[in-house]
């Protein structure tokens, strides 16, 4: 595709930055992702499954569109796609300029492997004898000092740790490649020439400069030292002024002709400071006046190093900037309660326990206590560990813990069996996401957890067993003391460790506890121009807020490179591959393997391969190198490609080598779609008897069954792609509340036309009742602004009091039909939809409200405090009912702001009478992040919160003058009758999207009436039919911020599709044989993408090319083989499953 | 119970209960309370009157005159609450005579400083002397029969008779009298 001018930079390779990199790529920009680890993926790369679903979905986030534009696998073992430009153990090193054109340094950490040369055969790991602890598996388990960076990468990313490594060579004695490069370390490279005639001098500052890592050689004399120049290159000369024969300032002169870009400085004697002055006019740096220490001479060496490797940097522009660099654990050893961690070996955190019960962690899936090798019987977690504590400098909620813990138990109940007991200690259980509600309850109905709700403060061992006692007081007040085999620490957030050094670099504003700020009303944007933020650099995110925030970031860059020009100037599309047609000729496989100097194929016998081979009359011949990627074959490679005339390749080689081959395949006229490379050097029959994997005999086996499945595929591929669906350029977006609005701008302000459907007189939405927010800040002005800007906008026409009456199409193009209150109907053509249709405050009858003044909802109470109608002044008590008909059946989920509403409200009315008696009846105190310090201002207040339970909830008494609340105070242990004046009820979110709505729009509901994503974690705002979106409350209750990066992801996913002329489609795509097909149309219900659709004209069935995924799930279910994918055919598939065998 | 909704000035305790009004109560001082076994109030359930402006009932509690300061819940609180001296708030409190508080706790501490007045360091004999009688309850020395055997045995009781002593901290206790504006 096309590829715009404009780049934008990724600072963090985690899933906010990938979502973020391939979000941009998938509109046309370019990217560059730099991660400072050797892997992708961050801290989800170490955890094997995510809650709700308990499995790992993250190749959920490849594009769908184009999907051919970026690898098609797993996301954990590689990520490629032709915008996106990854690096790897690479750091920014500076950062200037401003918005549209900021200039970024780049330093990547060598590897001290060629990771061309490497072919992975671990051979270098074997020899070494360095053992360190293992950081991947959170130090459970030990690793060589050269190792593979990550146990998913396929691609060889083997690697030096440089810090524990001792340079014994022992490894590069053993490749087999040569790619080990030891010398590679920085140091080495700094080349220092000392030149004194005094020996002892020169001998002297000689070892200095090599016990710091440098490498220097000496000079005794003017003459020798210019020899040396001449001989080879040196970055700094220390140069002594008086010496015999050639003096240094005439050394200096001599030098500065042989080598002009070299660094001198000049040692000399108290006498001759003033030639050493006149020294620097010709040239010199700086001076050093003899005798002197090491400590005057290493800061001067090592500021010239570091502006040696500065120079070395790579420099590139960039227009907008996405800072994705996440965020870290707390250390428990290091607070002022350890409970034990650190001191008794049983007990983990989250994310070690994560490792420990990992399949590719140190047990192999089959946790054991790691200290003794007993087994897990017993597990506690332990809730809150640095999160909520003030005492551990931390008011503010971590956010993730509690959902992280439940999920923990229910695995280690899937691997440990159902005899393990767990239990979770904890002080709210703040499940509080879309579905984690239920998530929750299905963990302690049918699986088993047990919630304890109690803050344990020790964890005492004993010392015979290695058992862990856990000592707690109930809400009851009832004292128990548990043994366990394992305790796991929730510990919780803590700002990246660098955070101070990358806000003075990006000038960031950091909050009260060392995360990056971010400007009111956005979850997004930081103060400075062309700087965004994603994921938990902002502090705090769960995967699904994570990558929501990230598509919004990639907006706000994509926005921001837009209206620096980034779109208008394209850069021409690739140019066509120049492959000839072979549609009509038979299949002419070439088979090309790279022996990688006889590593790859040991036992190879290319004669007998080829025999076997050509029995399948589509081979037409066999080629075997020896190394491809050293260069000196490659002539020949070509010349045999043109000779042979091959139609199609199967290349068998390690990465560098298919590079090459692929390169000499393209530019013999073969199309890029019929070369494909057998990836024979990964074992994949195996499983089955791994005693025998080694033998020489089964080996061989086993490439030949890679290779012949490989031909067996390639033979039926064709190249040609099916004509791609032109796209309307325009959206539509429905609803015109503040996510709406927010979307609608978004794609607005790329230049595409929008059409804003609103169904009532007035744009807003909810935000028309809310005065300010929970931090303070007044809703009014930010709504007025973005009414106004939506109204003005030139590419925004605003449909209000009309209703979608009508859709249909697809991904591309959408016709829909929209009803106005006049009663004229508009014709609309669009290439996205968008929904936000928002939703409002939950009807209620419980509680007596509408049969007592008294009892109001929350909402009420804001409005009437607004028309004064309720005066703070004249209240003497308030009561505050949370979960008013949440939580439990029918609307069985949190709506996640009601905690921080009455928090907020709570707040306000005693900041205006501070006399006023609060009480907030509560289950779990929702106040997650950042906003747990208003509860904790809250309670200072005098505010009194009270729990209750769903079997004992409060009772309202509305049959006298004076409302009164009952209510359980399990503390001390007695019911409390409270006097109210007011009795404000938090009813929840429901979401306003009706059944009729979903099905207009071919969609689905949750089960609770909410939009339904295609994901839950990793396609939040995407519907599973191609082209709609879905954001603000309507697709899960959240809050101003949190609906406004929705919207703003909604808009990013939308301009995927409308920043692309035509929408190409996949290679492996499902067609209709129409003579076969029956017309029976279960083919329509059984495609997960909304893919086909009944054509009532011609009768027959539409398969969307650009939305298929080349499933198979048509093909399967179709019972007359009239549904057929193309790229996978039937002959195909049964051919390559008999190679298996 | 009814629950008061007057407001805290009426509260004696207002100053206090402000303390403990950030308490989440989660029940950490309880579980470290080493003395929590014999209060009748467990230090969470205390600080919850507090907030709940329930004066009588902390006020007739004899919790906080068994805490014996070893701040083990200061030290825990997530809330960083100054619970120990919470603790002693109460007892100063309860010592200035509230009717409602069990006079056991106020007299013993009352007793023990009188000792200290007197010599410079409490003297077990008469301390023990003292509290029985201001208790004025003739069956109590004989519940501590046992204990004070034992004590005896072990030489932790020297038999010294009560008498005036040297009273050389006498003004130093005028002092803190004064400070504390107690008659």
């Amino acid at each position: 595709m096309n590829r715009k001018a404009g780049c934008a930079l990724i600072v963090g390779g985690g899933i906010s930055g990938m979502r973020a990199a391939l979000d941009l790529a998938e509109t046309g920009y370019g990217v560059t992702l730099v991660e400072q680890a050797p892997y992708l993926g961050g801290i989800v790369s170490r955890l094997d499954h995510q809650f709700p679903t308990n499995h790992c979905g993250m190749c959920r986030m490849l594009p769908l569109l184009d999907r051919e534009s970026g690898s098609q696998s797993c996301l954990r073992k590689d990520l490629v796609h032709e915008n996106i430009d990854i690096r790897l153990s690479t750091q920014v090193m500076t950062v200037a300029g401003d918005a549209g054109g900021y200039e970024v340094s780049l330093r990547e950490q060598p590897a001290g492997v060629d990771r061309l040369k490497c072919v992975g055969c671990g051979a270098c790991t074997q020899v070494c004898p360095v053992e360190v602890p293992d950081a991947f598996n959170s130090g459970l388990s030990m690793r060589k000092a050269i190792y593979p960076a990550a146990p998913y990468r396929v691609l060889n990313s083997y690697r030096i740790d440089f810090s524990a490594c001792t340079r014994c060579g022992a490894c590069a004695a053993a490749c087999p490649t040569g790619a080990v490069v030891l010398r590679e370390m920085e140091r080495k490279q700094f080349r220092v020439l000392v030149v004194d005639d005094e020996l002892i001098v020169r001998d002297s500052i000689r070892e200095w400069l090599m016990e710091e890592g440098f490498d220097a050689e000496m000079a005794g004399s003017g003459q020798e030292a210019l020899g040396r120049l001449g001989g080879s290159a040196f970055q700094l000369m220390l140069l002594d002024i008086k010496m015999p024969g050639m003096d240094g300032v005439e050394v200096l002169k001599k030098a500065k002709e042989i080598a002009p870009q070299i660094n001198v400085v000049m040692m000399t004697a108290y006498a001759t400071v003033e030639t050493a002055i006149e020294a620097m006019k010709t040239g010199a740096l700086e001076y050093l006046i003899k005798p002197f220490e090491i400590d005057v001479l290493m800061p001067m060496v090592e500021k010239r190093f570091a502006e040696f490797m500065a120079a070395r940097d790579e420099k590139i522009r960039v227009g907008a900037i996405v800072l994705a660099g996440g965020a870290a654990f707390y250390n428990p050893a290091g607070g002022k309660n350890t409970l034990g961690y650190g001191v008794y070996p049983n007990i983990l955190t989250n994310a070690e326990f994560e490792r420990l019960i990992s399949n590719a962690g140190p047990f192999s899936g089959r946790p054991v206590r790691s200290a003794d090798g007993k087994p897990i019987s017993r597990i506690a977690w332990i809730q809150c560990v640095g999160s909520r504590d003030l005492q551990a400098g931390a008011d503010f909620c971590s956010g993730i813990c509690c959902m992280i813990s439940i999920k923990e138990a229910i695995l280690a109940h899937e691997k440990l069996g159902a005899n393990l007991a767990t239990d979770i200690y904890y002080m709210d259980i703040r499940a509080c996401g879309k579905n984690y509600h239920r998530y929750k309850e299905a963990a302690e109905t049918s699986g088993n957890v047990n919630f304890i709700r109690g803050r344990a403060h020790t964890v005492v061992q004993d010392a015979d067993s290695g058992d862990l006692k856990i000592r707690c007081v109930s809400v009851s007040g009832a004292e128990t003391e548990t043994a366990y085999d394992l305790v796991v620490l929730a510990a919780g957030q803590r700002p990246h460790p660098d955070m101070a050094l990358l806000a003075e670099k990006y000038d960031l504003a950091l909050n009260e506890w060392g995360f990056a700020e971010t400007l009111p009303f956005s979850r997004i944007r930081s103060r400075k121009q062309g700087v965004f933020l994603a994921g938990s650099f902002a502090g705090l995110k769960d995967i699904r807020e994570s990558v929501t925030e990230a598509s919004a970031a990639a907006l706000a860059a994509s926005r921001s490179l837009h209206q620096a020009g980034g779109g208008i100037a394209p850069v021409p599309a690739k140019t066509s591959t120049g492959a000839r047609n072979v549609s009509r000729e038979p299949s002419r496989i070439l088979v090309i393997i790279c022996s990688c100097d006889g590593m790859l194929t040991p036992h190879l016998d290319a004669a007998d391969i080829e025999h076997r081979l050509k029995k399948d009359p589509s081979v037409t011949g066999l080629l075997v190198f020896n190394r491809i990627c050293a260069g000196p074959e490659m002539e020949g490679l070509i010349q045999e490609i043109k000779s042979r005339r091959p139609n199609r390749l199967l290349i068998a080689a390690g990465a560098a080598c298919a590079d090459k081959v692929r390169d000499a395949g393209k530019s013999a006229g073969i199309h890029p779609a019929l070369i494909r490379v057998a990836e024979i050097r990964s074992p994949a029959f195996i499983i089955a008897e791994p005693q025998a994997s080694n033998e020489p005999a089964r080996i061989f086996q086993d490439r030949m069954r890679i290779l012949i499945m490989g031909i067996s595929e390639l033979k039926y591929a064709e190249p040609e792609s099916l004509p791609e669906t032109a796209v309307v350029r325009r959206a539509l977006v429905v609803g015109g509340g503040i996510a709406g609005m927010s979307a609608a701008l978004a794609i607005a302000d790329h230049g595409y036309p929008v059409d804003l459907i609103e169904r009532s007189e007035k744009l807003g939405g909810n935000l028309n009742w809310i005065r300010q927010t929970l931090e303070g800040h007044a809703v009014g002005p930010f709504l007025e602004d973005i009414r106004q800007k939506t109204e003005k906008h030139p590419q925004i026409h605003v449909y209000s009091s009309a209703d979608i009456v009508s859709t249909w199409g697809e991904a591309g193009r959408f016709y829909s039909a929209v009803a106005e209150r006049d009663g004229a109907v508009v014709q609309l053509e669009h290439g996205a939809v968008i929904l936000a249709t928002g939703g409002g405050e939950a009807p209620t009858q419980l509680y007596g409200h509408g049969a007592h003044p008294a009892v109001m909802t929350q909402k009420e109470l804001e409005q009437s405090l607004q028309s004064n109608a309720v005066d703070p002044e004249k209240l003497e008590s308030v009561v505050m009912i949370q979960c008013v008909g949440s939580r439990e059946a029918p609307r069985n989920y949190c709506s996640r702001i009601c905690c921080q509403t009455a928090v907020k409200q709570a707040l306000y009315l005693k900041s205006r009478n501070p006399a006023i008696q609060i009480y907030v009846l509560y289950r779990d105190m929702m106040t997650v992040g950042f906003s747990e310090s208003y509860y904790t201002k809250a309670r200072k207040a005098g505010i009194l919160f009270i729990p209750y339970t769903l079997d004992n909830k409060p009772r309202v008494d509305t049959g006298r003058s004076r409302a009164a609340v009952t209510v359980f105070e399990p503390i001390i242990d007695q019911s409390l009758e409270i006097e109210a004046d007011l009795i404000v009820l938090a009813t929840g979110v429901a979401p306003d999207f009706p059944q009729q709505l979903a099905e207009i729009f071919e969609t689905e509901r949750d089960a609770d009436g909410f939009f339904q994503e295609a994901d839950v974690k990793w396609r939040p705002v995407d519907a599973m039919k191609p082209g709609l979106f879905g954001c603000g409350i309507m697709n899960a209750p959240q809050s101003i911020p949190d609906a406004v990066a929705s919207a703003e992801a909604a808009a990013q996913r939308a301009l995927g599709i409308l920043s692309r002329q035509s929408l190409p489609a996949g290679r492996i795509t499902a067609r209709v044989r129409h003579s076969l097909c029956s017309r029976c149309r279960i083919c329509i219900d059984a495609c997960p993408y909304h893919a086909r659709a009944w054509n009532a004209e011609m009768e027959r069935i539409d398969v969307n090319a650009a939305a298929c995924q080349g499933c198979g799930a048509c093909a399967a279910i179709c019972p007359n083989s009239a549904a057929v994918v193309d790229g996978l055919l039937m002959p195909q598939f049964l051919e390559m499953i008999d190679a298996c065998f | 119970m009814k629950e008061s909704t007057s407001p805290a000035a009426s509260n004696p305790l207002s100053a206090i209960s402000d303390k403990v009004n950030a308490c989440i109560q989660c029940g950490t001082c309880s579980a470290s309370c080493p003395n929590a076994f014999a209060m009748d109030f467990s230090p969470r359930h205390l600080w919850r009157l507090l907030q709940a402006g329930e004066v009588r009932a902390v006020l007739a509690s004899r919790s906080f005159s068994l805490c014996s300061t070893c701040y083990s819940c200061t030290l825990r609180c997530p809330r960083g609450l100054p619970l120990t001296d919470i603790m002693s708030a109460l007892k100063q409190v309860g010592a200035r005579q509230h009717p409602m508080q069990d006079p056991s706790g106020v007299l013993f501490y009352r007793n023990f400083l009188e000792s200290v007045r007197r010599h410079g360091r409490v003297r077990e004999m008469e301390f023990m002397t003292l509290y029985f009688s201001a208790m004025k309850n003739p069956v109590l020395p004989f519940q501590f029969t046992s204990l004070g055997i034992r004590l005896l045995s072990r030489k932790k009781l020297p038999l010294e008779l009560p008498s005036k002593g040297s009273r050389r901290l006498n003004a130093l206790f005028c002092k803190v009298s004064e400070l504390e504006n107690t008659p």
